[in-house]
């Protein structure tokens, strides 16, 4: 199987400054002030071509960072990512400028993403189409509801034709009719083999949707298999972290915030 | 020297994305007011009013400067301004506020502030040309001069887009960078001959002091071009020189900054 996207020991870093003069000290200074801390530590996976893979964990434990870092939006502090091929990320808040008509952000968008004149032509009408925005498509993005703002993200990005597409939680808005429709256009990228990967607290989406499954917890690799290995696993997590005490689930989390930020000073 | 080279191919090769991206950045200006890009000259319009009122009527008395009434004069001069104003405090904070559009790390980001200049540019030739009405209701018709007037458009455009390139780069590390072009533009208002102008025979190495600042040589040679004086670029020929040393030198700055920080740009959002 040829291989579509590589992660290899991928760690992204944030600093966290007590005060703002720690952080001008950080910038003019060759001393380190401020704290470190591990958004990702080490993570390394690969993913064949086809795969539809699922981020699962529990909240802030780095789905969106790994993301973020695979659609080539955020640069990894250390490590190396290589994709085959364009990718595209589908969030909710999709950079859509709210002042401009649809279509307006639809010419814009795609000449972010560097398309010419004549693609955005061609493309244009297919994605007005699809997005279901009817009349919409020239009133101003700030007067649509985040149903038609996911809705317009989306088409934008399933258009332009990527070969391996990040959904960051963007189908848990919009209607059922939809989200169906989303899921056909997502069968038919499965089918031409590209590459998935999928973000989403919905344990039954995943699992009708995804073959492989990759779990983080706190910013580290903790599983990473098929959807039939990895999801019990997931789940009997889920069910001793609930089955814990208020106290316990604190310490736990405390622990774990702990290993992931280093003092410096 | 790399830096400047990738820059300049960047703005040379994304010429079609800068005119594009500038035409919805002037339309997403005006969307939310009903007289729209309207604004851009009555806004002027009013200032021009009320400086000619507080220091052409009053302060100055009606007498003459260089040799003008006091209105052409201003109008001449102020018309550049209300371009490089706006430009200079938008583009530097271009970066930041544009972050979270920019959605791959291989968009050209050192085209940022140059399509938000060229927006304000547009605006600016709309002023030109009722700058260049009014004048000549005054009695100033445009003469031969103002074929050097285009020499002049472009060389305040790669001033502004040299400086935008420094100021943009840092003041998205340090948002206070904002606030310190803010004040630096209020200074440079009075400290260019905009409003008023030294006698360079009273006080020479003042106005030699005050000549450093590339926005004095924009500004004459504005006046010289629309009022029909002389051909200032070539009269004065070593300070196109300076002039162009200065912008060469902030073209360097600002794309070895830019290089340097691109890559963290988005960490900074």
């Amino acid at each position: 199987m040829e291989k579509s996207v590589v992660v290899k020991n991928v760690t992204k870093k944030y600093k966290l400054y007590k005060k703002n003069s720690d952080k001008l000290l950080d910038l003019l200074l060759p001393k380190e002030y401020g704290e470190e801390y591990f958004a990702l530590r080490n993570v390394s996976f690969e993913a064949e071509k086809g795969d539809v893979i699922g981020f699962v964990g529990i909240n802030g434990s780095g789905k969106s960072t790994l993301s973020n870092i695979i659609a080539g939006i955020v640069p990894p502090t250390e490590g190396t990512v290589q994709v085959e091929g364009k990718s595209a990320l589908i969030a909710v808040s999709s950079g859509l400028n709210n002042k401009l008509t649809g279509r307006d952000n639809i010419e814009l968008k795609m000449l972010m993403l560097g398309f010419d004149k004549k693609q955005i032509q061609e493309l244009e009408p297919e994605i007005i189409e699809f997005s279901e925005l009817g009349k919409f498509i020239d009133q101003p993005v700030k007067s649509y509801s985040s149903g038609m703002k996911s809705r317009l993200g989306f088409s934008i990005s399933v258009h332009i034709d990527p070969d391996v597409l990040i959904i960051d939680e963007a189908l848990s808005v919009g209607d059922k009719n939809f989200a169906e429709k989303c899921l056909d256009k997502m069968n038919e990228f499965k089918a031409k083999g590209k590459t998935m990967f999928f973000v989403s607290h919905s344990l039954g989406q995943m699992k009708k949707f995804c073959q492989k499954a990759l779990w983080l917890e706190y910013g580290e690799l903790k599983a990473y298999g098929t959807i039939e290995e990895v999801m019990p696993q997931y789940e009997q997590f889920l069910k001793d972290y609930k089955a814990m005490s208020k106290k316990e689930q604190k310490k736990f989390r405390e622990d774990k915030m702990k290993q992931r930020s280093q003092a410096t000073v | 020297m790399s830096a400047a080279w990738t820059v300049l191919k960047e703005q040379i090769n994304h010429f079609y994305l800068v005119r594009r991206l500038s035409a919805y950045e002037m339309k997403s200006a005006n969307s939310g007011n009903y007289l729209g890009i309207l604004w851009e000259i009555i806004n002027p319009m009013i200032q021009i009013a009320i400086f000619w009122f507080v220091f052409g009527f009053g302060i100055f008395n009606r007498e003459k400067v260089d040799g003008h009434d006091f209105l052409p004069w201003l109008m001449a001069g102020i018309v550049v301004w209300f371009f490089v104003n706006p430009a200079t405090t938008q583009a530097s904070k271009s970066i930041y506020s544009r972050l979270a559009m920019v959605s791959k790390m291989s968009f050209p980001m050192s085209v940022i502030p140059t399509y938000v200049i060229v927006a304000k540019l547009y605006q600016h030739f709309m002023l030109l040309g009722v700058i260049i009405v009014l004048l000549a209701t005054t009695g100033y018709f445009p003469t031969v001069y103002i074929i050097q007037l285009p020499y002049y458009i472009l060389a305040v455009l790669i001033l502004l887009v040299s400086f935008g390139l420094i100021t943009s780069t840092l003041a998205t590390i340090i948002r206070d960078v904002q606030n310190m072009v803010t004040s630096l533009m209020r200074i440079l208002f009075y400290l260019t001959p905009i409003l008023w102008v030294l006698d360079a025979k009273d006080h020479p190495l003042i106005v030699q002091i005050m000549k450093l600042n590339p926005l004095y040589y924009i500004v004459e040679g504005y006046r010289a071009s629309l009022l029909g004086e002389s051909w200032y670029f070539i009269e004065n020929w070593e300070y196109t020189m300076y002039f162009w040393l200065v912008v060469i030198v902030f073209f360097l700055i600002g794309s070895s900054l830019h290089v340097k920080f691109r890559d963290r740009f988005v960490d900074f959002k």
